[in-house]
């Protein structure tokens, strides 16, 4: 076996028991590992009635055939599931060091099923799995497990989750090495309804590489790549994703006190520039990775990993909040608790304009720095008015009468880019399986940033195309699973070579990209089988309606019908949104 | 005079957030910019063109999609310049 591990780990919280089986390795050909893996299992285990808090829920774990092969960022990890915040098919990826560590336990996927009585860890060493008693652990927060589980980066790796996910909160996520995220859609309010506190991680194998030499010259010529790119070698360590704030800001796409603006007027007080000037202690790097793009910041109160982009616009521009050490706090706050900063940053926000147009009774309003963290305490204990925020922003608009409130595609809440000033990130937020997104490709690189190539970003016709080739190959990246950074000067060819020169399977630039086309229309099937139809894929009614008032982007709305009409025919599905017979056999997905 | 502003390490270079020059082309206000720090100058241009990944914004818009340095500017006009920068997460 090379590259694999050909094993995968079962794991029944209600019965107790751990089985382990083989990999299946026409599914692994076809699917790598990671996101790809992860919903090929689900499609499987988990059908269209099952409640996403419920026992028959599964989270699966799943690393790729690179993971801890020590190719350039081959750190990372997904968890895939039923998400509880939109019904849609999940996953969500981190990196750090647990996903090595665990493709060195000797398996490709984790699945966890059913429901413990009382909380639980699991323990995964060479010499074999455990169930320990999680009372003493229960209630504690993410740092606090993390240290007394004994997180040593090298040795023993713990994932977890927080108040936040004990108490099922619907934007909750699980938290690994202390300050990493498994962010998006609720995944850890999955692993508190499977009274599942912890997984702590040792190992000691490494995966089989079959042509050694090969695989050097890879991770030579990947490593020349990163050192030659300004972007990878200059841009990211120095300033880290904060950066993208002022720019963002200038094109009129920072969208601003839930979306009401599309510019920040105290966008300087938040940008990387002043997080580097005033907060910057260093900058540190996951596993095997170069770029080294995280932060170490420090405020009088905090000091840890970020704020990233998104989290410094969810309680900063989103919030109308200019206080930077209170956005550092928040974030921090945020690991602690194991909550989806851009979901609890923009639920806040629809919170804020709730209660100033007087549909919500409380003191929040635009700017109030000062509530952003007894507002995540209320919100993880769910306390008061907090129960209501922890249910994420879809829920709270629709109790308090307003939905068209919610900044949410799907129910889970917008990144940092308005769908006005950036036609494309619109149609892309629209169609993402998971609800919007911009780690499911991401517009931003042509639209703003000009990589390869600047395309108008008001452009609305031939937008689709770009659309699906940035979806199909992050899509495959995630199935890797690598860092999306290394594809800002690595192109997908050497991710193949690498590949190949791993696992002996002969696999091309374009048979990369057509497993990120099969793991994407799976991910479609999945979300038609749950009941999604075309109607969900859609915009907030405010960025279709509401043109921005001021700045580059005044008078826009997103124009996302006819995109999304080209959408469907260049992804081969009907004028229904729905895969049709000959691309399904095309992707050999016809069997499902 | 047209406002530059400058953003990541291109404010090291320029030791300044902003300036105002005069120039009614981008490329005549970036060549005064740079007049007299060969730093900055490098930073910015790869001989006569722009430097690859940088972007020059005219009130929000990228010259690239309008007449690139030969861009008219008036008084009024803010230039925006960012060095390479990518992220997103």
């Amino acid at each position: 076996m090379h590259g694999w591990m050909g094993k995968i780990l079962d794991i029944d919280l209600t019965h107790r028991r751990v089985t382990t089986r083989a990999l299946d390795m026409d599914i692994a050909r076809l699917f790598l590992g990671g996101r790809g893996l992860g919903a090929r299992l689900l499609w499987d285990e988990v059908g269209a009635k099952v409640e996403p808090l419920a026992p028959e829920n599964v989270l699966i774990f799943a690393v790729g055939p690179l993971t801890a092969t020590g190719y350039q960022t081959s750190n990372r990890f997904t968890v895939s599931t039923k998400s509880p915040l939109t019904g849609t098919i999940l996953d969500a990826n981190s990196g750090g060091y647990w996903g090595m560590q665990f493709k060195r336990a000797g398996y490709d996927a984790l699945i966890v099923r059913g429901r413990a009585d009382t909380p639980v860890y699991i323990e995964i060493k060479p010499d074999g799995v455990t169930i320990h008693n999680a009372q003493h652990l229960w209630g504690q927060r993410v740092r606090a497990t993390t240290q007394m589980l004994g997180q040593n980066n090298h040795k023993r790796n713990v994932l977890c989750i927080g108040p936040a996910g004990e108490n099922l909160s619907r934007i909750a996520a699980i938290m690994n090495d202390g300050a990493r995220a498994l962010a998006r859609g609720g995944p850890g309010a999955v692993m508190g309804s499977k009274n599942l506190k912890a997984i702590v991680v040792e190992g000691k194998e490494r995966p089989e590489i079959l042509d050694q030499e090969l695989f050097k010259f890879m991770l030579y010529e990947t490593r020349k790549l990163l050192r030659a790119s300004p972007l990878t070698s200059q841009a990211l360590p120095e300033f880290g994703t904060a950066v993208l704030i002022n720019i963002v800001n200038a094109i009129g796409a920072l969208p601003t006190r839930n979306f009401q603006q599309s510019q920040f007027e105290n966008a300087e007080a938040i940008s990387g520039e002043t997080l580097a000037e005033k907060y910057l202690v260093k900058n540190t790097a996951c596993w095997a990775c170069p770029i080294a793009c995280t932060r170490i910041s420090k405020t009088d109160k905090v000091e840890g990993e970020g704020p990233e982009f998104e989290t410094t616009w969810a309680f900063g521009a989103q919030c109308g909040i200019d206080d930077l050490a209170a956005i550092i706090e928040a974030n921090a706050l945020c690991n602690d608790l194991g909550f989806d900063t851009i979901s609890a940053g923009s639920t806040m926000a629809c919170a804020m304009e709730l209660a100033e147009r007087g549909l919500l009774d409380s003191d929040l309003r635009f700017g109030r720095a000062d509530l952003l963290a007894p507002t995540l305490e209320a919100m993880a204990a769910r306390r008061g008015l907090g129960d209501d925020l922890a249910e994420g922003s879809a829920r709270l608009a629709k109790k308090y009468g307003a939905p068209e409130l919610s900044m949410s595609v799907k129910g889970l809440e917008m990144p940092a880019y308005d769908p006005r000033g950036m036609q494309g990130q619109g149609l892309l937020y629209a169609t993402s399986n998971r609800g919007a997104c911009h780690m499911r490709g991401n517009m931003l690189s042509l639209e703003v940033l000009g990589l390869p190539k600047l395309i108008d970003r008001f452009q609305v016709q031939g937008k689709s195309a770009f659309v699906v080739l940035h979806q199909n190959s992050a899509a495959v990246i995630d199935s890797l699973v690598l860092c999306k950074f290394t594809n800002l000067a690595v192109a997908e060819e050497y991710f193949a070579r690498a590949l190949t020169a791993v696992t002996g399977v002969p696999y091309t630039t374009g048979d990369l990209i057509r497993v990120g086309e099969r793991v994407w229309n799976l991910e479609r099937l999945y979300n038609l089988r749950e009941g999604f139809t075309r109607a969900d894929d859609t915009l907030p009614p405010r960025v279709l309606n509401e043109a921005v008032q001021d700045g580059p982007s005044k008078g826009w709305v997103s124009h996302l019908q006819p995109m999304l009409q080209e959408y469907y025919r260049v992804r081969g599905w009907d004028e229904n949104g729905v895969p049709t017979s000959g691309k399904l056999k095309e992707l050999g997905l016809d069997c499902l | 005079m047209p406002a530059v502003k400058l953003y990541g390490n291109l404010r090291r270079a320029a030791s300044a957030a902003q300036v105002v020059i005069a120039g009614d082309t981008v490329g005549a206000v970036l060549q005064a910019l740079c007049a007299d720090n060969a730093a900055l100058a490098a930073a910015i241009f790869d001989g006569a063109q722009l430097r690859a990944h940088l972007r020059v914004l005219v009130n929000g818009h990228d010259i690239e999609l309008a007449q690139g340095l030969d861009t008219r500017v008036n008084a009024q006009d803010q230039i925006a310049i960012f060095p390479p920068i990518a992220g997103g997460g």
